[in-house]
């Protein structure tokens, strides 16, 4: 996604913001509130989870606001901050719910040919996995940059991407294709 | 070139994003099959991309606001304790330089200033400010005292101002006070109403 606010513009907000001026923070808020939501839907469960990334990601922009040098677009920041937000709760919900490290799509159930639309496929991917897809296809985040981002090996997120096209590939049948 | 074998689902991925093999490359042209993968690969991201975004069903605002505000009454405290600090140490300045057993009357005077700050700090803190729930009304009043307390903090912790402008330091203490003191009036009178 672009950057929905001009750098100029972004930079004025953010000192405002960082000075104590709550409607400059709202403003940031408003700008960026669907992209977060958005990213945090594609990287949680639920709706409920996603909503939790979303005040979870501001609250921590809100203490955050001194690193941010102006430099790049602000919402590469403030996007590195909701993924890591949405993959942390992910790890803090591994750890107390152990689940393997390969995924668990039933053998079976993988080998039936399906007509699903992209949406329902995506859904239907293990969370690693989808992270891993829109981090990468949708977000343009590198291999490296992901590993590091979900405490992983580079090789495991280029393996994760290529297990889960060929999962959407068997999935999406010829959809994929029209 | 080989024939032996196709491109993996990795290696047609790295070409797709631009990091392929010479290898890749050269099988891709050549295998229709591969080439056919690697175009679907392509639509698929393309696909992706123009998925539709979501919107929040809830307005999250004022939670984060909320919050935010918590934040900040946080690091005014933690501002706070080093104007203590600076204080303490302009204090002992003063009274080491003026080799008087005698205290000045200006000193009295910003001893009692910083003194009331000190008492009113403490009151208010002892009113959990941070867990009590306020009304719309209550919260712009306060949002409002504590963006004036910050100014008053920024200029205290600013030491160019004890040394260019001793006499106001007095009076920025006056006010810290006189500030926290409506704090405290905004907090009791809710804890009141609420019957806490």
């Amino acid at each position: 996604m672009a950057d929905t606010l001009p750098l100029a513009e972004a930079k004025s907000l953010v000192a405002r913001a960082r000075a104590g001026d709550f409607s400059a923070l709202e403003q940031l808020y408003r700008a960026y509130e669907r992209p977060v939501y958005t990213l945090a839907r594609r990287l949680t469960r639920n709706a409920e989870d996603a909503e939790d990334v979303l005040q979870d990601t501001f609250l921590e922009v809100c203490r955050s606001l001194k690193q941010w040098r102006g430099e790049g677009n602000l919402w590469g920041w403030i996007r590195t901050i909701a993924a890591s937000k949405a993959l942390m709760r992910y790890r803090r919900e591994k750890l107390r719910q152990w689940e393997p490290l390969e995924d668990n799509v039933p053998r079976q159930a993988e080998d039936v040919p399906l007509q699903m639309d992209l949406e329902a496929a995506m859904e239907r991917l293990p969370e690693r996995s989808r992270a891993v897809v829109w981090l990468h296809d949708v977000e343009g985040y590198t291999h490296e940059e992901i590993a590091e981002l979900m405490g992983m090996t580079t090789s495991f997120s280029k393996s994760q991407l290529a297990r889960a096209h060929d999962r959407l590939r068997r999935w999406l049948g010829a959809g994929a294709e029209a | 070139m080989s024939e032996e074998r196709h491109g993996s689902g990795e290696e047609l991925l790295a070409l797709r994003d631009g990091e392929g093999s010479a290898w890749t490359r050269e099988h891709v042209a050549a295998c229709a099959a591969c080439a056919a993968e690697l175009e679907r690969l392509e639509q698929v991201r393309a696909r992706l991309r123009a998925l539709p975004t979501f919107t929040p069903p809830r307005d999250v605002w004022p939670a984060v606001l909320q919050g935010a505000r918590a934040e900040r009454r946080r690091s005014r405290i933690s501002a706070w304790s080093g104007v203590v600090a600076a204080a303490a140490v302009v204090v002992l300045a003063f009274t080491v330089l003026r080799h008087s057993s005698a205290v000045a009357p200006e000193d009295a005077a910003l001893q009692q200033a910083m003194a009331e700050s000190a008492a009113m700090e403490q009151m208010f803190q002892s009113l959990h400010p941070d867990r009590r729930a306020l009304s719309g009304q209550a919260a712009g009043v306060v949002a409002d005292l504590e963006d004036q307390l910050a100014q008053v903090d920024a200029a205290l912790n600013d030491t160019t101002t004890w040394r260019s402008d001793p006499e106001r330091v007095a009076g920025l203490w006056k006010q810290r006070a006189g500030l926290l003191s409506a704090l405290v009036d905004v907090h009791q009178t809710r804890a009141t109403v609420a019957g806490l």
